[in-house]
């Protein structure tokens, strides 16, 4: 690989994590050209790499995505336990806690192609639990509830503490912190 | 570590596989019972339903979000154009 090209995908590389870090940190209303001062490079750089904000937003967002499934696949393997794969589910988001808060709670400042992107990211995990939930309604370990409300309650369950996670945990990460709670609590829920 | 071209899942074991053969280039549930792979209608239907069941979306929805996901994928990529 020439130097050039290895220059080019440095800049490139600088550029995403630049903005994988701002955007979670401030959000993503956050102007191009402070992802560039931050970045050291030129605002112009920024374009000749990702063409809009919105290429640039739907590039992380698929990063982001493409990361978890590669985890939670990896992690949720088969013969995997209910319990398991709440907290591989949590594991994977705690390492990206205050990025994938900014999707929950900013999801309409993304354009269409990046909320879809979400919305595909979520039909992923969605589908490794499915895949628990029914295998355990049928060895009725847990509560014969529509697959689609098990899995929502749970996602309900930790928006809203990511939502509010000023009131929850304002000073140290919210999963790592309420994570026993909230898979405990949910494990009572829908046991038999 | 190779992803079905058909729905992107990371295939890792050769169970993940259609067929457990680790040649092709699709996973156990984008292939039909004879082991060819699905057409991109059975495809959009399957992924369309599998969104209601799992999320209990409403069916409009559900079918942005499968056509977006198909749309990136190298099986169905050319249908779009």
């Amino acid at each position: 690989m020439s130097r050039r090209v290895t220059q080019k995908e440095n800049t490139r590389k600088k550029i995403v994590e630049t903005a994988y870090h701002l955007y979670s940190l401030h959000g993503f209303s956050i102007a191009t050209s402070q992802i560039a001062k931050e970045a050291g490079v030129s605002h112009g750089t920024i374009f000749a790499h990702f063409p809009t904000v919105d290429a640039l937003l739907d590039f992380l967002i698929e990063d982001f995505g493409h990361t978890l499934a590669i985890k939670i696949h990896s992690l949720s393997e088969n013969g995997n336990s209910i319990q398991e794969l709440l907290e591989c589910h949590i594991e994977i988001l705690s390492m990206h806690e205050s990025f994938y808060r900014r999707l929950i709670s900013e999801r309409n400042l993304l354009s269409e192609n990046a909320q879809l992107t979400f919305a595909d990211i979520q039909a992923m995990i969605a589908y490794h639990f499915n895949t628990v939930f029914e295998r355990d309604i049928i060895n009725q370990s847990i509560k014969k509830i529509p697959v689609h409300m098990l899995f929502n309650t749970w996602m309900g369950l930790i928006h809203y503490y990511l939502l509010n996670k000023e009131f929850f945990s304002p000073n140290d990460l919210l999963l790592t912190r309420y994570k026993e709670e909230l898979i405990s609590t949910f494990l009572e829920l829908i046991r038999q | 570590m190779k992803t079905c071209i058909a729905c992107g899942m990371p295939m890792k074991e050769t169970s993940d596989f259609a067929m457990s053969d680790t040649s092709k280039d699709y996973c156990i549930h984008c292939a039909k019972e004879d082991g060819s792979m699905q057409s991109f209608e059975e495809k959009r239907v399957g992924m369309i339903d599998f969104i209601i069941k799992s999320q209990g979306f409403d069916v409009e929805a559900a079918t942005k979000i499968a056509e977006n996901n198909m749309r990136k994928l190298p099986a169905w990529k050319s249908n779009f154009k």
